[in-house]
């Protein structure tokens, strides 16, 4: 590009920094803050204090906090299934589906099992049985990619629609198993008492907070250290080179997209353990399952790094809400703008990332020409 | 500037003046000063990153450089494009080949030229395309279809194309890169019928024994300088390699000083048909401990599938492969890794490493895991490779993609020799030193040569016939699949092992 007598190139860096790693999503954060102030100065609100607003609302004080802990605890795990899958270049855009699925699960086990078990295995079994459902629905977009090639992004992503409309039925369409029998009003049936976590104090926060949190730390820890992490990481890298080793390249593709499944049906356990205790089709509302895979992508795929954007991205949710209801009321749009420019401004820093900005004289360069 | 007269009445037909050319993070020419005349082969000699390539770039106008001039003719020329280059009489044949598959020979060789008609009459350029051809001693069909045409017979059509758009000077990137040993000899006439018509050639080469044939001068290059200028007969192929790598270079031929031992490796009938083609047609011969048997042959004559199915990625569709006495057919690669087999694949990078994977990382690819890996011993493993081999990387660490290809190649040939104990006693190689600098060459041999006299069957198999012959101790020629040619590594016959490659013997 060239702007006067100057021409500014991007030169690749041969090697990045460390404290890149850290500088450049900071750096989008405060440009995509910056985009978000011309539309509010636009719109007629002051950024600043709408900005602080949404700051306290989201993060700083304890009931917006814990607000944002627990719309960020399913929002972890759906990050997760897409980061886990993304690590052997499978792209699952099913996480939507997947936490109904879940959803609908673990509501079963709850309503059915949780009934005959003693207290201390009910809340796990809900939550194993979600994680199970959720694997049981990407069984066969793994089947198909793993035997025959068949592209994973498309047969999981149909799915999602296959499992909204599956919950629709269940709770408006029919009067069965998930359907509450005590009332006409058109809502899921409640779990058993003992399958379901207290929430914090009076919050909307729930232990499942530390479950995410350790299961992100824990995948970090099994990703790095064991066998199955490094086939993975080798067959992500180059399949030749795995099929060279003798890795089972089937078996691979099959365990990573049920494993991606599973967190995905955790997500949705989660949400009838903590806040839901039912079939609650108020979940098919917030895309936690989309979003989990643009907190993937903030988080460049690093397990640890998924909590940080989980939080980062529940906070702007929670904190946009609240200045709907302010006395000089932002429109939510204002909001999902500030989400798209992060995610648009962390993207395009990556450029500055591998590529180093230099700033040259015209002269010196029409001399070599 | 005005024209340039240098040594009286010397006008050379193209010239660098301390020509420099900067990348990022390297300097890829450095002061370079070079001079062709008219009507001579001039060999560009050095090792990859010498810088040769680009300075044939700048010399074609592919590059521009940043400091320095180009002279053609003695006056200076500012070239802003090959096509620039190109009206200068300056044209450059890539490694890579620029051609359109789906078009005919004479429809390739007019793309791109600017005189001509809105109509193409195709029988007048295929007449004009083939007395191009025939002047020049370029046998070629000017209706085929390119895709459809050898290697050889592509730089054909790229030479033909050059010389028809009128150039004076043809810069050739490492042109015998692809071709069997007849083709580079047919090129070698072409050569010569080029000079004689006043032409001038720039060949650009890393290989030493081709050069000293036919170029009239030989130009080095080391770190992106040049190292010295000899003509013809002035030096030989040791001073040339110490030239381009800066010490003294053995590649003298190395064989067995022990007598071989118990056979280790056998092959009985093997045979491999896939989607009804017979890629692999019954061939049948042993390795026995402490000897390297080499296998030449034109690349795409069954080397792979052969490679592959010693070392069970493929199972032979008949016949019998042993190792170590056992047989081994269809047992899967990592069984017949247990059975003592340890395998260098001809794509390093690709497929033989991990190339985003660290050192270590690409060090436990062949071990039994476990759980969890063991990264520890792995490291302490790493270092000492990196020590002993003389291995250039910042750290074990570093991902071998980051790591030139002779250092790759260390790291892969270290993995599969001496790993966890050096327990395989059965190494099969493919083209080791393909793509490698002098220096590497002579660190891969010696490695090669080292895990022979520590007793272990080493099947070589190599498109390079030269490699062949410096190391094999017997030498078997494989074409279409079969084995058509067998000799004992004292006493090969060259010209017969080069026939058999073309398939005519």
């Amino acid at each position: 590009m060239i702007i006067g007598n100057m021409r500014i190139e991007l030169e690749p860096r041969l090697s990045s920094p460390k404290w890149l790693y850290l500088a450049v999503p900071a750096g989008s954060l405060v440009f995509a803050f910056l985009v978000g102030g011309i539309f509010l100065s636009l719109t007629g609100h002051s950024p600043i204090s709408t900005y602080s607003s949404l700051i306290s609302h989201g993060y700083t004080s304890t009931k917006g906090l814990t607000n944002t802990l627990g719309l960020a605890t399913p929002l972890i795990c759906t990050g997760l299934a897409a980061a886990f899958a993304f690590r052997m270049n499978l792209f699952n855009i099913g996480e939507e589906g997947q936490m109904y699925l879940g959803m609908i699960g673990s509501a079963w086990a709850g309503i059915a099992l949780a009934g005959h078990l003693p207290h201390v295995l009910a809340v796990p079994t809900v939550l194993v049985v979600g994680a199970l459902a959720g694997a049981l629905w990407v069984l066969l977009p793994a089947i198909l990619r793993a035997k025959l090639g068949t592209s994973e992004i498309v047969s999981t992503l149909l799915l999602n629609y296959v499992a909204l409309n599956l919950v629709n039925y269940f709770i408006y369409g029919s009067r069965g198993f998930f359907r509450d029998p005590s009332t006409s009003f058109p809502q899921g049936r409640g779990v058993e008492a003992t399958a379901r976590f207290h929430s914090f104090g009076n919050s909307n926060a729930y232990p499942t907070v530390i479950i995410a949190v350790l299961l992100a730390v824990g995948l970090y820890w099994f990703m790095k250290r064991s066998n199955f992490g490094y086939e993975t990481s080798v067959f992500a890298d180059s399949p030749n080179t795995a099929r060279y080793a003798g890795m089972n390249s089937t078996r691979l593709t099959l365990s990573v997209l049920l494993i991606s499944g599973a967190l995905a049906g955790l997500a949705g356990a989660m949400y009838v353990v903590g806040p839901a205790g039912k079939v609650d089709p108020g979940l098919l509302q917030i895309g936690l399952g989309y979003a989990g895979i643009v907190v993937a992508a903030l988080a460049r795929y690093n397990f640890v790094a998924v909590i940080v954007t989980a939080i980062l991205f529940a906070g702007l949710r929670v904190g946009g809400a609240s200045l709907q209801i302010s006395s000089n009321p932002v429109p939510i749009a204002i909001a999902v703008v500030l989400q798209g420019s992060v995610l648009l401004f962390a993207l395009g820093g990556e450029i500055f990332r591998r590529n180093r900005l230099r700033i040259r004289r015209v002269e010196q360069a029409r001399v070599a020409s | 500037m005005g024209s340039h007269r240098l040594g009286g009445a010397t006008l050379f037909a193209l010239s660098a003046r301390q020509v420099t050319k900067r990348f990022p993070g390297v300097l890829a020419n450095d002061r370079v000063d070079f001079d062709l005349l008219p009507g001579e082969v001039h060999t560009l000699l050095g090792e990859n990153g010498a810088g040769k390539s680009t300075l044939a770039s700048v010399l074609c106008g592919l590059y521009k450089p940043d400091e320095g001039a180009v002279l053609r003719n003695g006056t200076q020329v500012r070239l802003t494009s090959p096509r620039h280059g190109l009206q200068n009489g300056i044209a450059m044949v890539h490694q890579h080949f620029r051609l359109v598959d789906r078009f005919t020979v004479a429809e390739n060789v007019v793309l791109g030229h600017r005189s001509l008609p809105f109509v193409l009459r195709n029988s007048d350029l295929e007449d004009q395309v083939a007395e191009v051809a025939e002047r020049f001693g370029l046998p070629l069909d000017p209706r085929a279809t390119v895709g459809d045409l050898s290697a050889g017979q592509r730089q054909r059509v790229e030479i033909v194309k050059a010389l028809y758009q009128g150039a004076e000077i043809l810069l050739l990137d490492e042109p015998t890169a692809l071709l069997a040993p007849p083709e580079v000899e047919k090129l070698f006439e072409t050569v010569r019928a080029m000079t004689q018509a006043g032409k001038s050639v720039v060949f650009v080469s890393h290989k030493l024994g081709e050069v000293v044939d036919i170029s009239d001068r030989v130009t080095v290059m080391r770190d992106g300088r040049v190292t010295g200028s000899v003509a013809r007969g002035e030096a030989d192929t040791r001073k040339l390699a110490e030239l381009m790598v800066g010490r003294d270079i053995d590649l003298s031929p190395r064989r067995s000083r022990a007598a071989a031992q118990e056979t280790l490796l056998y092959l009985d009938n093997v045979g491999l048909t896939k989607d009804g083609i017979e890629r692999i047609a019954n061939v049948s011969f042993s390795v026995r401990a402490g000897e390297i048997v080499g296998i030449a042959g034109v690349s795409g004559n069954g080397q792979r599938e052969l490679a592959e199915i010693v070392a069970g990625l493929q199972a032979p569709t008949s016949g019998e492969i042993s190792i170590n006495g056992s047989r081994v057919n269809g047992i899967g690669t990592r069984n017949v890794r247990k059975a003592g087999l340890a395998y260098v694949p001809e794509d390093r990078l690709g497929t033989g490493l991990a190339p985003s994977l660290s050192i270590v990382d690409n060090l436990v690819l062949t071990r039994d895991r476990g759980f969890l890996v063991d990264r520890k011993s792995a490291l302490i493993e790493a270092e000492a490779f990196i020590k002993q081999l003389e291995i250039k990387t910042p750290h074990a660490h570093t991902a071998t993609r980051k790591l030139s290809g002779g250092n790759s190649q260390k790291v892969l040939l270290a993995r599969e020799i001496f790993a966890t104990g050096g327990n395989s006693r059965v190494l099969v190689v493919c083209s080791p030193t393909r793509g490698l600098d002098v220096g590497a060459v002579e660190a891969v041999h010696k490695l090669l040569d080292e895990a022979r006299s520590a007793g272990k069957a080493v099947l070589l198999i190599s498109e390079d016939l030269d490699e062949v012959l410096t190391l094999a101790d017997k030498v078997l020629v494989l074409y279409r699949g079969a084995v058509v040619h067998e000799a004992s590594g004292n006493e090969v016959d060259v010209e017969a092992v080069g026939l058999a490659m073309a398939g005519l013997s």
